[in-house]
Formats: structure tokens, sequence, C-alpha cells
């Protein structure tokens, strides 16, 4: 048998998805004996788990435990090749004798390497391969990286740890805030640009839809939230087209692949860990606390933060089992976790258990069941965009004068919009139910050591509740909500998913090693939701019965998508591997005409230094091209369709055509991705580095085309230009010291890209309704246009009008209803347009810098830095404050001071600067210490007696500090964050960034851990 | 190594069985295809009873801006600064105000044609009166939206079904196609009388189609100074009976126009001089109006609170039954039969409790007395046509045609006319109809001396 890297990689395959074989054709030889060892972290280090130890040239293999121990069975007897290998490690290949019984080799030290082309990936073919095969740059992030990042979701987990991806926490609600995943910029306008997420070979369901107005466009939570970050083996993520392309009309924004724990061989093996954390505001926001109103006379204010906010309490909970023999493997574990949110009366409560199994069910023939269930119960408030109910909102909304304390039991309304935060605190009750399923069944055939079988079935089951309960006289506003409001609403989100795959592994001649693969992926999503509304709330009861007016509706949504794929792979001396693929794939949202679309790719990978001691220990070069698409959200499912709708009247039903046209030619959006790149590793792999540079042309862009409203339509979804992304990604991993008694490591990721709206077949438009921003072709997406201040065209100093106020551009009063006016007061022509483009949400880069330091192999020290640089953002909050009714904010603190006060601003200053967009542009750059945190392990013999590998106890922090100039809560916080585009969402598109309107803040969090074994 | 094939046969052909049932055409069950509906009979009826909804909305929608631009409504406290400035005769390109009634407008008219297009293609599945009361509804409603646009741009777009880039024409082209529209209503329902089946199901309750018909014609026939036929057609419209009383009917949980527009960003109410301009012994405010001293707008218009459409439920007249006896007594002038004018104007003059049957506006006046002159009449018809139609958009066309239009009042000062001209075009239909772009058509320039006339094309 040859012994060269693609029939590796067909075993790897094999070991990948199944991880244990125990072969026949070993079986049947009489002389066996069982290997046993230990791996470890370089010489005399801790145990490292998972790592693969297989004997080469057969199909036994096993995976180590928590401690790092191994047995690997019925191995034959004789000289035999031990090979042990995980992500993030060098590999170890290590000859040994095997003899009958037992045999102990003793311990294995594997070195940390950030190269590693040996690492097996996946790579979206469901066959998996080895790095150093793959002409395209995939990030892996591993268990250690996860569970020390303690956070609270998975990606909340992986933010600063992907360059090329921007992790945005786009709120601070409870429950992880909602995560939105930006791999190499913005890439649709339409489809959402949040990448596929994959659980085991299970397409699911990240859907950010609120089922109520939880205050239009805020970003409570994402689906993601649901998985618990602890049962995480590792994460895949694919960055781009030509990596993802065989995820054909899907993969355009990414594929991110997340593999659960597998469990070990041997003794049932427990784990146990309990965290217990606080959160708190990071910093207040001034408002105006002058003691005295317009007309001088004293009035008492009030700082309303105090009583919204408060210190959040936080735990979580988790045990797992695990262990098994050569026929079964089984990883169990259960997970509570219950976090109260800063602003009082929001919480989020998950609690799941995940049972993994593995069995071998012939001798060729394994099969492998994961089944997850969660539930999770959020009570949250309204936040973000104003609404007549929103907590951050009345708080930006309401004038500081206002005594808001509740007198006899009556809570005073603000003045004019919104309502009384402490009465949406203690009265309006915003509850969700999540009750989730994700199960898996996956059967592995090998009928011969080169050829593969593999079929998964998934399921995504997501039954999900929201209720809303407004009491009566709870808002200010139109009659129904003022008469209190009872709503519930059920959403059943199913994905069923079924892949098959076969693969065949040949060597026709000499040096080349080929392989087939040939695949075929069915998914089904379906989404149904039903609501129920009342008003006229009776005085008791919150429940929809509780009403007197009421309304319904009900919806019904179903995308299948039907793709056949096929790759060869070429490899030459283990060096130079070529890879050539195609998927053609339908999707039942594009017209019949247009539906099946070949996606293909091609790569190259050579490796030119392979392991070498000495300065240079690696270089691979490599390049991919290939393209994608991507599918309208489930929102616009049916846009092929010439549809009517509903307008009944006089109480009849009655149709009239939708103002939306269908558009029966539609289909999916392509975009076309080459890369270039290399990973070197210099000095003995003390440094090591990942370069990749990219382009993307994203074509036939799907967005709203307007349509003449004469015709009685107004828009159809069709396609509108194109889009460009190209960047610079860098990983660099520096191993600093290594010694005995400290080592430290330092690893920093670095991602600039530029995008710019190449084209555009309709007229430039702004994307997020009502809000100042812009689709315009030669710009990028999103940019900032509206008002600004005029300027003197020779000066250039700021125009101001005879009380000393800004000139709006837009604004008649201010700049002349005539051009001839216009000029007239810029001295020239420069402020010719009413409006201008004056921003841009988009970074100019994004890095990170993690640093790691262990002390006496005992105690370790890591801190994150997680930066976003040169994007700007548009704080509508403090906007929102600075004029009418609110005038609240800091600033108009001057406009109340007393004339002859050189810091008195003139009457109507920030009502002027309230209509210039320009004024409330800000740099967005900030750099978060992500995370801070030490770790100790006791191991005393006391303590190992009752806890096999010792106590770790780790004090961390995430979000601790913030470097920078933005003025509003948090600048990470984004209204448009989590571009929801579920059933019954507000249209918005993935290009809405940088609005900072009412956001929920992220708050600083404190936590202290244990992690026990036993 | 055959057993083996045997199996990835069997493997081979489990895929395909499992992939022959993922059926990739999906059918929408949230809404019916256009085929759906446009093929089955229920479907045709079910687009008869869509478009008098669309009718509500854009008659809705022009009643609330004309009454803004002119001196009738003003904001609410809550509302956007679009409908402030609006109230003070400044409508920027652009805004809701002036897309509303334009797009509004022309979703009707889609429906209509879309009936239209119905009837005929399912011509042999109706009853001649069926179809006949099908298309004359059709006609008529189609006719009444594009009349509405014709009061509220200078130039229209006329023939738009299945156009993909419709062109505009002014009022001498535009005013007879609507006139002929609503012809073609009437020759429709002379020809064949529409069946019973039709008015009990089709046609929505309170409606009167022939009276509908009827009152269109004459309104029409006035604006193009046709005094015969409206004297004609407001002769034929009926003058007692629940039948003299057309109206839209919004049962719960729909709601009326205005008092969807009552509260809110985009909150109205009626400018407390609409009463307080009136004569002393004049009644009519009482059925709009509750009678306020302290309700005050936005920019400090001074208001009266609605009093009829305080009730959401409460039904909202096509047409004020009046404005026939007006049109009448107009046509009589014109035609110098000053007498005759003046009995017409004084029936409606002296309209009163229990009148003639219907929930209309009551003046409760005195007759004029002494014979007027032919102007004293037409001055005393504007005045009359100021109270009683009240809230109907007409104002705006009385105060353009009379060259009334006093242009922009900045608040506080009180408009008593119309505002502006015409409103901007549509911004919706300019960024996708290559004839409506900015340089193709112009916004129309407003007058520049007041009080001013308005030019129609």
């Amino acid at each position: 048998m040859s012994s060269s890297l693609v029939r590796r990689g067909a075993l790897l395959s094999a070991l990948a998805l199944a991880s244990f074989i125990h072969a026949t054709s070993v079986r049947a030889q009489a002389a066996t004996g069982v290997v046993r060892g230990h791996v470890t972290e370089g010489s005399g280090g801790r145990g490292i788990p998972e790592v693969q130890v297989t004997i080469a040239g057969t199909r036994i293999g096993a995976i180590t435990n928590a401690n790092g121990d191994f047995a690997l069975g019925a191995v034959p007897t004789g000289a035999r090749t031990l090979d042990a290998r995980r992500i993030g490690y060098q590999p170890v290949t290590r000859a040994i004798s095997v003899n009958a019984g037992d045999n102990d080799v003793g311990s294995i030290a594997l070195n940390v390497s950030a190269v590693n082309l040996n690492e097996v990936v996946v790579t979206g073919t469901g066959t998996a391969t080895e790095k150093r095969a793959v002409g395209t740059s995939i990030a892996t992030v591993d268990s250690a990286l996860i569970s020390r990042a303690e956070a609270v979701t998975v990606d909340q987990a992986m933010q600063g740890k992907i360059p090329g991806a921007q992790i945005t926490q786009n709120s601070g609600s409870p429950g992880g805030g909602g995560i939105s995943v930006r791999l190499r910029g913005t890439n649709s306008f339409i489809s959402g640009s949040d990448p596929l997420y994959i659980v085991d070979g299970v397409i699911i369901d990240n859907g950010s839809a609120q089922l109520a107005d939880l205050g239009i466009r805020s970003n409570p939570q994402n689906r993601l939230a649901d998985l618990n970050p602890d049962d995480i083996e590792h994460i895949e993520v694919t960055r781009g087209a030509a990596a993802a392309a065989l995820y054909g009309s899907r993969a355009n924004n990414g594929v991110v692949q997340i593999f659960t724990k597998r469990g070990t061989i041997g003794k049932a093996h427990y784990t146990a860990s309990t965290r217990f954390s606080y959160s708190q505001l990071r910093e207040q926001q001034p408002f105006n606390f002058y003691p005295f109103n317009e007309n001088g006379i004293a009035v008492n204010r009030y700082n309303y933060q105090d009583s919204i906010f408060h210190r959040a309490p936080a735990n979580e909970q988790n045990l797992t089992v695990e262990g098994g023999n050569d026929q079964t493997r089984y990883y169990i574990s259960g997970n509570f976790a219950d976090e109260q949110g800063i602003m009082r009366s929001t919480s989020s409560r998950r609690s799941g258990a995940r049972v993994n199994l593995q069995q071998q069910l012939a001798s060729k023939l394994i099969g492998n069941i994961t089944a997850n269930y969660v539930t999770t119960h959020n009570e949250l408030q309204a936040f973000g965009e104003q609404n007549d109910y929103g907590i951050m909102g009345s708080l930006f909304f309401a004038p500081t004068s206002v005594n808001f304390s509740p007198t006899n039991g009556i809570y005073p309304l603000p003045p004019s919009l919104g309502t009384n935060p402490l009465l949406a605190i203690d009265k309006i009750r915003n509850p969700q139910q999540i009750d989730r399923f994700i199960g898996s069944a996956k059967l592995t055939w090998t009928p011969l050591t080169n050829v593969l079988f593999d079929y998964t079935l998934g399921l995504d089951n997501t039954g999900f509740e929201q209720r809303q309960f407004v009491p009566r006289n709870a808002v200010l506003g139109t009659a129904p909500l003022a008469t209190g409001r009872s709503q519930s609403v059920f959403q059943s989100s199913r994905v069923i998913n079924q892949d098959g795959v076969g693969s065949y592994t040949w060597n026709p001649i000499g040096p080349f090693d080929l392989r087939t693969t040939a695949g075929v992926n069915y998914t089904d999503q379906r989404i149904r939701m039903t609501s129920a509304t009342a008003n006229g709330l009776a005085p008791v009861g919150d429940l929809v019965s509780a009403g007197s007016i009421f309304a319904a509706g009900q919806t019904d949504v179903e995308l299948r998508t039907l793709g056949f794929y096929g790759q060869q792979e070429a490899a030459w001396k283990n060096k130079l591997f070529l890879t050539a693929g195609v998927r053609y794939d339908a999707s039942s949202t594009f017209a019949p005409s247009e539906r099946w679309q070949a996606f293909p790719k091609f790569s190259a990978s050579y490796v030119v230094v392979d392991n070498k001691p000495g300065a240079l220990n690696n270089l691979r070069l490599r390049s991919a091209l290939g393209w994608a698409g991507s599918q309208p959200s489930i929102v616009n499912a049916y846009s092929q369709f010439i549809t009517f709708t509903q307008l009944p009247f006089a109480g009849r039903p009655g149709f009239v055509n939708d103002v939306t046209f269908g558009n029966p030619n539609l289909k999916n959006e392509r975009a076309r991705e080459w890369e270039v790149g290399a990973d070197v590793g210099f000095l003995e792999g003390r440094v090591s580095t990942e370069a990749t540079y990219y382009n993307r042309l994203v074509s036939d862009l799907l967005f709203f085309k307007p349509l003449p409203t004469s015709t009685g339509f107004s828009r159809q979804f069709a396609p509108i230009g194109s889009m460009s992304n190209k960047g610079f990604e860098l990983l660099l991993h520096t191993q600093n010291l290594d010694r005995q008694s400290v080592s430290w490591s330092s690893t920093i990721t670095y991602a600039h890209n530029k995008n710019l709206v190449e084209s555009l077949s309709i007229q430039d438009f702004q994307s997020a309704g009502g809000y100042p921003n812009r689709i315009r072709a030669g710009y990028p997406a999103g940019v900032f246009y509206g008002s600004y201040a005029a300027r003197d065209c020779v000066t250039g100093a700021l125009l101001l009008d005879s009380l000393g106020r800004y000139r709006r551009s837009n604004q008649t009063v201010d700049m002349g209803a005539t051009l001839a006016q216009r000029h007239a007061i810029s001295n020239g022509t420069c402020n010719d347009s009413l409006n201008a483009i004056i921003g841009d949400p988009n970074p100019k880069w994004t890095g990170s810098l993690l640093n790691e330091v262990t002390l006496m192999r005992r105690l370790r020290l890591r801190m994150l830095l997680d930066g976003v640089f040169g994007n700007q953002i548009m704080n509508l909050s403090t906007r929102a404050q600075n004029a009418g009714i609110a005038s609240n904010s800091h600033s108009y603190e001057r406009e109340l001071l007393p004339y002859g006060d050189p810091r008195k601003l003139a009457p109507g200053f920030n009502a002027r600067t309230q209509g210039i967009f320009q004024y409330w542009i800000e740099d967005g750059t900030f750099v978060k210490l992500r995370e801070l945190a030490a770790s100790y392990t006791i191991d005393a013999a006391i303590v190992r007696r009752y806890f096999r590998d010792g106590v770790d106890l780790t004090l961390s922090g995430r979000n601790l500090y913030v470097w920078t100039d933005y003025s509003g809560y948090d600048p990470e916080i984004n209204l448009f964050g989590t571009n929801a585009g579920g059933v019954g969402s507000v249209q918005t598109t993935a290009a809405d960034r940088g609005f900072d309107f009412g956001g929920y803040p992220i708050p600083r969090t404190w936590s202290l851990s244990a992690r026990f074994t036993f | 190594m055959r057993m083996m094939k045997h199996r990835a046969v069997a493997v081979a052909a489990l895929s395909v069985v499992t992939l022959g049932a993922c059926n990739l055409d999906i059918q929408n069950p949230n809404q019916p295809t256009q085929e759906q509906v446009t093929t089955s009979p229920e479907g045709v009826i079910a687009l008869a009873t869509g478009l008098q909804g669309r009718f509500a909305q854009s008659y809705g929608n022009f009643a609330y801006m004309a009454g803004l631009v002119t001196d009738e409504f003003a904001s609410t406290s809550a509302a956007l600064i679009s409908i402030s400035d609006a109230e003070q005769g400044a409508v920027p390109s652009g805004t809701g105000i002036a897309e509303n009634v334009f797009n509004s407008v022309y979703r009707t008219v889609r429906t209509a044609d879309d009936l239209l297009a119905g009837s005929v293609a399912l011509a042999s599945q109706f009853d001649a009166g069926t179809r006949s009361g099908i298309r004359a509804l059709a006609f008529a409603l189609k006719a009444e939206a594009l009349g509405e646009a014709l009061q509220s741009y200078q130039k229209i777009p006329i023939k738009t079904y299945n156009v993909t880039a419709p062109t505009y024409v002014g009022r001498s082209e535009a005013l007879p196609y609507v006139r002929a529209l609503i012809d073609s209503a009437a020759a429709e329902i002379a020809a064949t009388p529409p069946s019973a089946f039709f008015n009990t199901t089709i046609l929505t309750p309170g409606m009167s189609l022939p009276n509908i018909i009827q009152l269109f014609r004459a309104r029409y026939a006035r604006m193009a100074n046709d005094d015969a036929t409206a004297l004609a057609a407001a002769n034929a419209v009926a003058r007692t009976g629940p039948a003299a009383l057309s109206v839209l009917t919004f049962p719960s949980p729909t709601v009326n126009f205005y008092a969807n527009v009552t509260g809110g960003t985009n909150g109205i109410a009626p400018r407390r001089q609409y009463r307080t301009s009136m004569q002393a012994a004049d009644q009519r405010w009482a059925y709009f109006v509750a009678p306020s001293t302290t309700l005050t707008g936005r920019v400090g218009a001074l208001l009266d609170p609605w009093l009829r459409y305080a009730n959401p439920q409460a039904p909202l007249p096509v047409y004020m039954p009046d404005e026939a006896l007006l049109i009448k007594a107009e046509a009589l002038t014109h035609q110098n039969q000053l007498a005759q004018a003046q009995a017409v104007l004084d029936s409606v003059r002296t309209d009163c409790t229990g009148g003639r049957g219907l929930d209309d506006p009551k003046a409760c006046l005195p007759p004029l007395g002494a014979q007027l002159t032919q102007q004293q009449l037409l001055d005393e018809i504007y005045l009359q046509r100021k109270y009683e139609l009240f809230g109907t958009g007409l104002r705006w066309e009385d105060t353009r045609r009379l060259g009334a239009i006093i242009g922009p009042v900045a608040a506080p000062a009180v408009p008593t006319s119309g505002q502006r001209c015409w409103l901007p075009y549509a911004v919706g239909d300019r960024n996708a109809n290559p004839n409506a772009t900015f340089t193709a058509l112009p916004d129309p320039t407003e007058p520049s001396t007041f009080p001013s006339s308005c030019t129609t094309s």
C-alpha cells in the first residue's frame, strides 16, 4: 500500500468523520496488542485532549481523553508507526514495536504551531483533507480558545480570533447580544450577510428576527446563542467564495462549520465546570443636569441611568461525561446558564443537553448520532429605534426634568414621546421561549480502504414563542396601544438537511495520487408563524384572552435547495496539489428557467519547504479561484411569483395586486473570488504566519428595483448592480519564550478590506429606510449621505448665521432659496449640493493581539485586544437628545447658561445641529480589552485524590476597557447589526451599519470559574 | 467485490428515491398568484372588493392632502414636520404628502384595470347584469381616482395598464379621458342594469352605483364647464332615500380614513376657523367637529377635534349629497336661470333637522330672500361649497378655478384659501419612469404673485 498523501487523506477522512475504525482485515490477524500512551504539550507539559492517534497503514485510531491519555486496541504485533496530530500542533510520528498484550509507549510531545500543513479540514466537501492540499485559507478555532474566552455564545468566543472576520456584538442584551459576522466585508444587500452555519454537517438556522416589536431593528439575540460553547471541539471558518464554492448558491458570505466533541475511549470521564459572573454598565452618558431651565427657573434634574441599569449577576454550570470502547463512544453534556442583563428586568436563561454517540454497526459501517436539546427563556425589553415603549428611546427622548417616580401607584408618562422607563421595567413584559432540537444521524461506509460513502441526515427544529404585554395606559400615542396590548407569536422553524458523499482514492501512475469525490445535498427549510394580538386589555390579566380587540396572522414559508457536486483532487509527491470542483445547484426561490446554476472552483497549493529544521521551516504557496451564489433570505423566498394580496373591505375579502411585482426571471447573486497566499514557518517553528490577498466581485446583486408607481406597482426584486471586496489578511503567531518555567506566545491578526459598489443599474438609493445612508456606485456600500454644515468656499470656515449657529446645507432658511443666493452666502459653488457623502461606516482595518503567558505550568495569563479602525459612526442617540422635546443632552446645558457666559450657545444651536447629519458623524475606531484572564491549576496531591487532573480556577473579564474617541455608550453597538431579514422583520440591508440609536450598552463582565475533572 | 457493487447500487437507488421527493416548485401559500385570482369568478369578485378598498385609500389620501394645502386641516402636535410644512403650503418633492395621492390613485387604477380585464376574460362566467355592474364600478372608480390625480398634479399619466413607461398629459387631455370613463360606466348600466347579485354581494353595503356614476358625471362635467351635462347628471342623482347617500363602510376592525389620521405622526384635525368663519346660525360644523377652545397643532394652528370621525367605524360618504344640488345651482346660474338656481341653493341653505332624511351636514340657514345677481349667486355657491363639501378635497379645485390660490401662509397666520397650485410629481415614478425624470417632466412652477389661478398644462 502506498503511503502517499492522498491515500492518507482518505484514511483521515474516515478518521475525522468517524474517528475510530476497527478494520476487519486487522482483526483477522491473530497476534495483536494494546498500545497505550500519553500526549503532552511540549515535553513534560499538560496532557492534550482530542489528539488523533493512529497506526500508520491501518485504520486503527483513537482520540486522547481530557487528560491526554489514549489506548489503541487490536494493534497487529511487530514494528509499527504511531502518528499523533491535533489542530494547532505539529504532528509527530514515532516508530514503535508492538508486542502481544499491553504496550505503554509513554509520553509523546506535540509542539504548538500555527502553520500546520497536516491539519485536517473538511472544506465543504463532506470529506476531510489535509490543509496543505487546500488552495484557500481556512481559519480554525479549537476548543481551548473557545473555552478560555469565557464567552456566553460561540460567536462571542470567536471575536478577535479570525483575521478577515468582523464579528460585532450589536447589543449588550443578555444571552449574547445580537452578533453579526461579516467575512471579508459586505457581499450582499438582501440575502443577509451572515455566513452559512453548519453544525456537525447540519445546516442550522441563525435567525435573529424578533417576533414582536422589541424596538425596530434592535438586536437582542441571534439563534447561534442556543449552542453551548463548552460542547464545541473546533470551528472551521471558510471565508470566501473560492473556499466555499462547494456550498454553491449559499456560500457567498462564507461558511462556518462547527464540530462538537465526540467522546474519548476509556472509562467514564466526568468534567464539571462552574462560572459566576457579574456585568455592569461600563460608563454612564452625560445628560443635561443643569439645574435651571430655559427661563432661568430652578428645576430638579434626574439621572435615570441609575434606575435603568444595575450590576447584574450570572452563573453557568456544565457537566459532561465521556467515554467508550473500540465499538462505542459517547459524549454527554448538560448545561445551565442564567444571566441577568444590565438593564433591569432583562435576563436570559438557557438549559441544554447533548448526547453524541458513535457506534460500530458492522465491520465497515459506523453510525454517528448527535442530539442537542436546548431551551432558552429570555425576558427582554424594547430598545433600538424609538417605539412607544422602548426603554432606551424613552431615556433619550425624555427631558431630565421629568420625575418618573410613581405616586399613588401611577407612573407619570413623559411629555411627548415614549413611556416612563420605570414603568417599562416594572410592568412591560416581553418573554421569549425557545425550544430547539438539533440532531443528526450519520452513516459512514468504507467498503474498501480507498472508497468511502457517507450519508448525513440533519434536523434543526426550533419552536419560538414571543409574548408581549404592554399594560393599559403605559404609553403615550395612538389609541390601540394605549389601551394595552398582549401579543403571542409562535414560530416553528425547521431545517432538514440531507447530505450524501462518496469518494474514491486512486493512484494511476507513479507519483500522482488522485481522489474523486461526488456528492448530493438537499436542504428544506420551513418557517411557520402564527400570531395573535389583542388590544383593549382588561385591568387584570396579561394573556391575549384579556383583550377586547383582536387581530391574528399566519405565514408559512418554505425554501428548498438541491445541489450536486463533484471534485477531483490530484497530488504530486505530497508537494503539489491541484483541485477542481463544481457544484450544480438549484433553489426553489429562483425561477425554474434560471434555477440550475453551476459554481466551479479551482485551487492549487505548492509546498516549497516542508517541516525543515533551521530558519525557514515551512513554506507553502496557494491560490484559488471560485464562484458562489447567495439566495434571498427566507423573507423574500417567494419573490419569483406575481402575487395578489388581501385587502379586506367592508367586512368582505378582497384582493389587489401586490405592489412588489414578482420577478419570474429571478436568479441568484453570483460571486467570483480569487485569492493568493502563503503559509510560512520560521525559526524552528517559533514564528509562523499565514497571509492572504483576496479579490471578490459579486454581480447580479439583488435588491428592490423601483418600478414606476404610475403602473400601480412600486418595486421588483431584481439584479441591480455589482460590488467588490478586496483585501488582505494576516495571521502571525510567535512563540516568544518557551522554557520549563515560563512560556509566552502571541497571536496577531490583521485584516484590511476595501468595499466598493462597482455599478448600479438603478438610481443610488437609501438602503436603510429613513436613515441617511446610501448605496451609490463608486462608493463603499452604506456610506453616510445627508445634510452637512455649509462652509465658506474660500476660507473653508464654517458658515454661521447671525446668532452663531451652523447653516444647514439643505435648509432654505439657512442657504437661500435659489442657487444664486447659495453662491452669495457660500462665496462660491462648494455648497451647491443639498446633501453629500459625509462618512463611511466600513472599517479600514481590523486587528487583534492575543498574548498568552504560562508560568510554572500552573498559572496561565491571557489578554486579547480586539480593534476596529477607521470606521465612522452616526450618533443618532445623542442627536435625539439634542433638541425639541428632549433637550437633555450634555451640550444643551450650554444653551441654558446665562448670557455673558463665554461657553453660552445661542438658543436653538442644538436644534440646528439636530438637522445637520454631518454633525453626528464620529470616528468609530476602538480597541477593546476583549478578554483578560488568569487561570491557576491546583494539582496538589490532596486535590488530585478527588479530582484527577486537579482543579482549574480562572478569573476573567470581558470587554473590561475600551480605548475610543467615540462619545456614545459603545462604538460596537449598531442599530442594524444582525440584519435580521427574518419573517416579519423590517427590511434592512447588510450595508446598513454604523448607526447608534438607543442601543443596549455592552457590559463589562467579570467572571470567576472553576473546572473539575474526575 | 461483487457484494460491494450490489451495495453501491442499493445506495445509489436509495439516493435517487430520496431525491425524487425534492420538488423545487413550491407554491406560495401566503398569497395567491395573479393566475389564481384573475382566472376564477371568485377571484375577480374579490378584486371588486379590493378595488373599493383601494378607492377608499386613494380618496382618503386625496382629501387629507387637499385639506392640508388649503384652509381645512392642520397638523396635531405629534405630527411629522412634513405635515406641518404642508399646512403652510410647503410640499417638498419626495415627501409622503407629495407621493401618497399619486401612488394610491394609481393602485386604484391598476385594480380597476385588473377588474376590467377579468370581466372580459371571464365574460362567459358572469351573468350580464353582474358583468355590467362590475365593469361600471371599475370605470367609475378608475375615473374618480384619475380625477383626484388631475386635481392634484398639473399633468398625469392616463394610460398605465401594462405600460412600462407611462406618459404624462395635461388636463386638456386628461379631463376628457376621465369623463369618457364615467360615460362608459353610465353606458354599461344603462344597457344592462346591474344584477341583484352584483348589488348585494359585490357592491359594498352603503354604495349606490347609479348615483355615484351620475354624481361623478356631474362633477367632471362642471369641471369641464359643460353645464348641460352637469345639469342633466345632477338631476339624475337621487334626492331622497337611502340610495341618495353613498358611503364607504368600515366595520371593525377596519377604521375610517379620518379616524386613522387623528393621532400619531400623521395626525390632523379641522382648523377651528372652519367653524368660526361660518354665519352664526350655520350648523354644519356640528356634523364634523366638536368645538374646542384649547386644541392647538404642531405649529400653533387652532383646531377643533373631529366629532364624526372620532368614531373609527363611522362611514365615509363617497360624496356629500348636496354636491349634486350645488352643481345644479351652478349650471343653472351659468345658464342664467337665476331664480331656479337660487331655489336650489336655498334648498341647501335651509336643509335642517329632518330635511331629506339624509345623514349629511345641515346648515339650517334661512333662505336667501331677494333674488341675487348671477355673480352674487356664483359667490354664494362658492361659499356654500366651502362649508357643505368640507373634507372632500374639492375645496382645492374650487380655490384654484376661482383664481384664489394665495400662496404659502406661514404659521401662525391662518390661510383662507388654497395655498399652492400643484403637488410636485411623485419621486416613486420619477425613479423608474423615463418619461417622468426631472428633465423630462420638471415640477410645475408655483405662481410668483397671489392670488392666482393655476396653469393646467
